[in-house]
């Protein structure tokens, strides 16, 4: 009984390997298997971009459509200084550009390096 | 009174019409530069180049002598690593068109389209008649492989500036992995503003 087990056992083993080795084609890497498992695997989500094309563009500098950029950036930051100040008529957007006016006073007032009465009276 | 209310009337509309968007048909052949960007005509003359290139180089001859039968090419990814705005579909597809109405080249569907053709096939199994049902496992299996890639440099100073555009396919054997044909396209503009 032990040697029939045995002897269908070698049986088994040696047409499956004869099978793997009927599947393989000719000059084949034997361990290609390990790259097809992973890629089965991974196939749908490689796949998704097939056919289409993948934007993958970058900003190039030019000096006309920079100028032309600023330009708007400077009307929309008006704009939107003057809608702001006519919903807040208190509010003055200009103050941060005026170092020097009364709105910054106390700045200049505990600096030990701007002990000048010229920025009081501003 | 009444001259009056006319003419006013009538030169409200003569402005309207003055104002009004104003559409004409032009040839596509002809597209005209506006903006100096990628336009119809950039898309044109890459796909000409592309067709005359694909069909006449050495990597379909070589694979109809080898398999006695017409190569089957599946379309890949193209990639716009360039600074606009580029869709490869408008010249992929007249390359596509000229594989099939010269019947030198096979082509099989891939992407979304395939998606939704394999879902069809998977609907008619269970909604379908036994006769006209479609099987799994009969699409033809491609040989080849395009994919694409779409370059640009720009130099611009002041109100000058040039643009050079590089489009690229290249054609690989999905088996071997090898390169067979690399189609190469350059255009280049100078554009003032």
């Amino acid at each position: 009984m032990k040697r029939c087990l045995l002897f269908l056992s070698f049986l088994g083993v040696g047409s499956f390997v004869m099978a793997q080795q009927s599947l393989q084609a000719e000059n084949q890497n034997p361990d290609y298997n390990t790259s097809r498992q992973k890629y089965m695997a991974s196939r749908d989500k490689l796949l998704t971009t097939m056919g289409t094309t993948v934007q993958d563009t970058y900003k190039a500098y030019d000096w006309y459509e920079a100028k032309q950029e600023r330009k708007q950036q400077r009307y929309l930051d008006r704009r939107e200084r003057r809608m702001y100040q006519k919903y807040y008529p208190q509010y003055d957007s200009y103050r941060y550009y005026r170092p020097y006016s009364n709105y910054n006073r106390n700045y200049y007032r505990n600096s030990p390096y701007r002990q000048n009465w010229y920025y009081w009276f501003w | 009174m009444k001259p009056f209310f006319t003419l006013c009337i009538f030169s409200l509309l003569l402005l309207l019409a003055a104002c009004s968007r104003h559409v004409t048909r032009i040839d596509p052949a002809e597209t005209p530069d506006i903006s100096g960007n990628w336009n119809n005509t950039d898309s044109r003359l890459v796909a000409e180049e592309m067709i005359h290139d694909a069909l006449s180089a050495a990597w379909l001859s070589q694979f109809n002598e080898a398999k006695n039968r017409k190569p089957v090419v599946i379309v890949g990814m193209v990639t716009n690593q360039s600074h606009e705005h580029i869709t490869a579909e408008t010249f992929m597809k007249d390359l596509e068109r000229s594989f099939i109405t010269t019947s030198k080249v096979g082509l099989v569907q891939s992407g979304k389209k395939r998606e939704e053709m394999r879902a069809e096939k998977a609907d008619q199994q269970t909604n379908a008649s036994q006769s006209s049902m479609k099987k799994f496992g009969l699409e033809n299996g491609a040989d080849y492989i395009l994919q694409g890639s779409i370059n640009s440099i720009v130099d611009a100073h002041k109100r000058k500036k040039t643009v050079t555009y590089q489009v690229n396919l290249e054609l690989t054997n999905i088996e071997t992995n090898e390169v067979v044909w690399i189609g190469d396209k350059k255009l280049a503009k100078y554009i003032k503003n």
